[in-house]
């Protein structure tokens, strides 16, 4: 009998019947891939007789902070090339910063002040970000300001029924930007015609059942990228395929804030609201590593941001509480903590990215500063 | 309206409870579809893990990535390595020497307002 032959009373059975079905194959996936998890990174790495990274305590400093935003900095994007940064804070504004001399080249003032995202194109001439008002504004930063001394939102990505919660520039490709939202979905855009060419997920098509918070692109194939949501669930995607993701990450057990690609481009790091990071095999789909930090007194934290050391040997992540954990990727424990060393923020790291030659890591933070680290100690290259 | 929905169907009323039924008939029916489109995907899932790697073979990969690249926020790190990676330390803003006097006094890390 068809569904909609069928008595309501019929269809609820039925879709007790599919639910039931669903679940009792989610189990045989996870007991079948149990067996297939015959270790992860730390107890592999360790077998291997390799040992943690160890920083002496002037090793990785702040070396600048960048201060002139009047409210909590929720993002920051730097340039593919070069020093520059873009960041965008609860005070309405993106502010351009020349990261190494610590100047500013623009202050933007946003249409819309609940700015969530920020991002720059990858031939530096242009920043874009999102919000509460659903809306993607792209900014040109080669046009003249107007007649308020503002510079004009050259684009305006329209679509989403949700709010925009991350953006990211295709690499390589200024006139394509992914978007994440509130309204379950991603989206791909052509910025020249300012048009979504893809939808993700969505009331029609296979997808993420909650709000979506992050998305990463990978650096080696740009035609991957991953979303992570308060469904707790991570999604890879390729863009050539908009009807269902290629596969769907579980393992956390709260909202997924961040996701990161893993350098190499075959794994990618999660952060959440369980207080853990997770390492995801994007080829087997294998969760390698969970990075939890075991805790005193003091209740568990939210994990709000993530970036990989260029290597991939390091893991930074932001807290709710403050913390700004270092973790060494491959033996799965923290080797410093940010958040507790001089000059640190005196709130916590919302968002965190590494300078493209991997040689500086930028932390924003709701104390409204954002502050560069560097390494100054002593290197021993081999 | 009345009318209509009178000739359409005679055994229920026409009545605003019925047009909520349809819809939530509806809305059932659409999960059904998308848990019946989620019960291929988990079996192609299962079916394609018979045939990968386990976690092992991904950690190897993953440990000789990681150690052949040039990082420079690692104490020990395969080379080359980059003078630029050292510019966040040179020039008038920032110094080694000044900086390890600040970390000495504790002062803040410098910052210029342009």
């Amino acid at each position: 009998m068809a569904n909609k032959e069928m008595s309501v009373a019929e269809l609820r059975e039925k879709h007790m019947a599919a639910a039931e079905t669903v679940n009792s194959l989610r189990e045989r996936l996870r007991q079948k891939r149990l067996i297939l998890l015959d270790t992860d990174v730390a107890g592999y790495a360790r077998a291997q007789g390799r040992s943690a990274v160890t920083f002496g305590p002037t090793d990785l400093v702040c070396c600048r902070t960048l201060q002139g935003h009047t409210g909590k900095v929720y993002s920051l994007d730097w340039t593919p090339e070069r020093n520059r940064i873009v960041s965008a804070s609860q005070d309405g504004r993106l502010i351009i910063w020349n990261a190494l001399t610590s100047q500013k080249t623009h202050a933007i003032k946003l249409p819309c002040a609940w700015v969530m995202t920020c991002a720059f194109s990858p031939n530096g001439h242009s920043v874009a970000s999102g919000g509460l008002d659903s809306v993607c504004s792209i900014f040109n930063l080669n046009s003249p300001a107007d007649k308020d001394g503002n510079l004009p939102v050259s684009r305006m990505l329209s679509g989403h029924k949700g709010y925009v919660s991350c953006c990211q520039y295709v690499p390589e490709e200024d006139t394509h930007l992914i978007t994440s939202s509130g309204d379950q979905t991603c989206v791909l855009w052509d910025i020249t015609t300012g048009l979504r060419a893809s939808v993700f997920g969505g009331e029609f098509q296979s997808g993420h059942t909650a709000d979506v918070l992050s998305v990463s692109i990978s650096g080696m194939n740009s035609r991957m990228f991953v979303s992570g949501s308060c469904d707790t669930t991570a999604r890879l995607w390729d863009t050539r395929v908009a009807s269902r993701a290629v596969h769907t990450f579980h393992g956390h057990e709260g909202d997924v804030n961040a996701v990161k690609f893993f350098p190499d481009g075959n794994r990618f790091g999660t952060g959440s609201n369980d207080g853990t990071c997770r390492l995801f095999d994007i080829r087997t789909g294998h969760q390698l590593q969970v990075y939890q930090q075991q805790h005193g007194e003091n209740e568990a934290s939210q994990v709000t941001s993530i970036a990989f050391s260029i290597s991939g040997r390091l893991l930074f992540a932001g807290y709710s509480n403050g913390d700004c954990y270092v973790w060494d990727t491959l033996l799965a424990r923290v080797v410093l903590n940010l958040g507790s060393v001089q000059n640190s923020h005196e709130n916590r790291v919302s968002c965190l990215g590494l300078s493209a030659d991997g040689s500086a890591l930028c932390t924003g933070s709701w104390d409204t500063n954002l502050k560069i680290w560097a390494f100054g100690g002593h290197r021993t290259v081999i | 309206m009345q009318a209509n929905s009178m000739n359409r169907n005679q055994s229920q009323p026409a009545t605003a409870t019925s047009n909520a039924d349809r819809r939530g008939k509806h809305r059932i029916a659409a999960e059904v579809k998308r848990l019946e489109q989620e019960i291929k995907y988990l079996e192609e899932e299962l079916e394609q893990l018979e045939k990968i790697e386990n976690a092992s073979a991904a950690c190897k990969e993953l440990l000789s990535n990681v150690e052949t690249k040039p990082d420079p926020l690692l104490p020990v790190t395969n080379g080359p390595a980059n003078p630029s990676w050292d510019r966040w330390f040179e020039g008038p803003q920032e110094s080694k020497e000044q900086k390890n006097l600040q970390e000495r006094d504790g002062a803040d890390g410098m910052s210029h307002e342009s």
